[in-house]
């Protein structure tokens, strides 16, 4: 273990009567591939802020009348975009199938007299909705309904 | 500001919550769509011309659910950035960093607004 | 019964001559159906006496026993041997302040689990309540609780206090006020008990300096628990608990709770 961690990491609040040595976390903990995944989704905040600031852009720009709208469209096929865009589908995806295998168990077991369905059925139920939005949403944008 | 921050810490939680639930499942037929099909050509640009374009948006649905398409993402964006600078030696830091994050979604997500409402 | 060699580094560190912790290394024939602790205790019968560690009950109920091993926190009792190569490095528990060798400061721990009130809270003690002085007499006056009931924490109570969950957890490193895994399962174990009445108590501590908001659900606490106590899902709900607290407490303002953010 070579990494200090925070020096008053599980110290209590009155020291004892020993001298201790300070906390200490594991080297290069971050190179363990649970905690990887772990760092990878916590980093795909900065794809999700980027995400909501292109679509304030995209959204403004529709406010701003026709030409304003068909230059930010265009803009939006610009390499650098469209591989950000890449980066940003991989990464909803990856932040989809991993918050929702958690999200079953972080519901309360009960909430006044109503239970939650039984996990697998809420796992279920997660997925049917995110392919049935996307499925939706992407057809109406893609002018397929309405 | 910690005590403020602790204060404020269920409503940002909620509204992180939503951004990762409601958040991901917009974002993924968005970016579809509007980020990589239509940019790549593999969809008809006109159905993103300006009229149709507008009259999806501008309807009561259609501003609710883009207002959550920008909104939502924003503060999944910064609690977890908050989150990411706390792992690494982060937690004195956090006074400043956590003001900067909320800040910047707390702006977009007022512009996000104006910009749905004046569609 | 087949015996092979493994090397065994160390942490060791005395208070009295050591500045920081060192390492020492043990090669040592090993059996193929031994666990980590057996080693060690090979090592401090057969060896050197001088080591430090602790151990109890070797079945994995008494918490005693846990220790990095190969830098991942471990039941040392539960954990076989033969799932590692032939050098396995032993450190005390992460996180945590050493005391000596392999032994952790646990005071830390007990004042975070202290401070959810792990008991059956009364918003006042009944008349027919049982205590020492006044046992049951009949079924009036215990709390009756059904299998259901029991069912609703019964796997949150499991905890036997082994403390991976700290060891394991990025935020417990880094930031100290966390209540951490553990805590917050107890707490919320207590919250979901049918007995219990003391909600409002412990959504204040839950929302309090050591918030349960600082989670950020790497999931490590319930990769390593022994014990499948899952303590990530308790966390989870607890902060979905403190949020309903939060709300209700905008419509109806209770007692104490301008008091919030203080321990």
């Amino acid at each position: 273990m070579a990494g200090p961690a925070h020096p008053k990491a599980m110290t209590p609040s009155k020291p004892g009567r020993t001298r201790t040595a300070p906390p200490q976390m594991p080297a290069s903990w971050w190179s363990h591939p649970r905690i990887r995944t772990y760092l990878l989704f916590d980093a795909t905040g900065l794809v999700y802020l980027l995400l909501g600031l292109v679509a304030l852009r995209v959204i403004w720009a529709l406010g701003a009348g026709p030409e304003v709208w068909d230059a930010t469209l265009a803009s939006l096929s610009s390499p650098l975009y469209v591989a950000f865009h890449v980066i940003g589908l991989v990464s909803v995806i990856f932040v989809g199938v991993r918050f929702f295998s958690f999200f079953p168990k972080s519901q309360p077991p009960r909430i006044g007299p109503a239970k939650p369905p039984p996990q697998p059925v809420i796992l279920a139920g997660l997925y049917v909705a995110w392919i049935g939005v996307t499925v939706l949403f992407g057809l109406i944008l893609a002018g397929r309904i309405f | 500001m910690r005590h403020f921050l602790l204060r404020i810490e269920p409503v940002i939680w909620l509204l992180f919550g939503q951004g990762l639930l409601i958040g991901t499942m917009l974002l993924t037929g968005w970016v579809l769509v509007v980020g990589i099909g239509v940019p790549l050509g593999l969809i008809d640009p006109a159905a993103l011309s300006f009229d149709r374009a507008h009259a999806l948006g501008s309807n009561i649905i259609g501003r609710l659910v883009l207002a959550a398409l920008i909104v939502l993402p924003l503060w999944k964006g910064a609690h977890h950035l908050r989150h990411l600078s706390i792992d690494f030696r982060g937690a004195e830091r956090d006074v400043v960093v956590a003001p900067i994050l909320y800040g910047i979604a707390t702006v977009a997500s007022l512009l996000g607004v104006l910009a749905v409402a004046r569609l | 019964m087949s015996e092979s060699k493994k090397t065994f580094v160390i942490t060791r560190f005395d208070p009295d001559k050591d500045e920081v912790p060192k390492t020492q290394e043990y090669e040592i024939p090993v059996h193929e159906d031994w666990k980590v602790l057996d080693a060690i205790n090979f090592i401090k019968d057969e060896v050197d006496p001088t080591i430090s560690h602790r151990w109890s009950c070797r079945m994995a109920v008494c918490g005693s026993c846990g220790m990095m091993v190969n830098g991942e926190p471990k039941l040392t009792c539960k954990t076989r041997l033969s799932d590692y190569g032939d050098r396995v490095i032993v450190e005390p528990l992460a996180n945590f302040p050493v005391i000596r060798d392999l032994v952790s400061e646990l005071d830390g721990f007990m004042e975070k689990f202290q401070a959810v009130k792990p008991w059956v809270i009364r918003a006042k003690e009944e008349a027919g309540a049982v205590s020492a002085s006044n046992p049951p007499k009949s079924s009036k006056g215990t709390f009756v609780q059904s299998a259901a009931e029991l069912a609703e924490f019964k796997q949150f109570s499991l905890c036997i206090n082994c403390m991976l969950c700290y060891a394991a957890c990025p935020v417990v490193a880094n930031e100290p006020e966390f209540l951490g895994p553990a805590a917050i399962a107890l707490g919320h174990r207590y919250n979901l008990d049918s007995r219990d009445q003391g909600l409002d108590e412990r959504n204040e501590v839950f929302r309090g300096e050591g918030t349960v908001f600082s989670c950020s659900f790497a999931n490590e606490c319930s990769e390593v628990c022994p014990k499948n106590v899952d303590p990530a899902a308790a966390v989870n709900q607890a902060k979905f608990g403190a949020v309903i607290d939060w709300a209700t407490s905008l419509v109806l303002p209770r007692p104490g709770a301008s008091k919030e953010g203080g321990k």
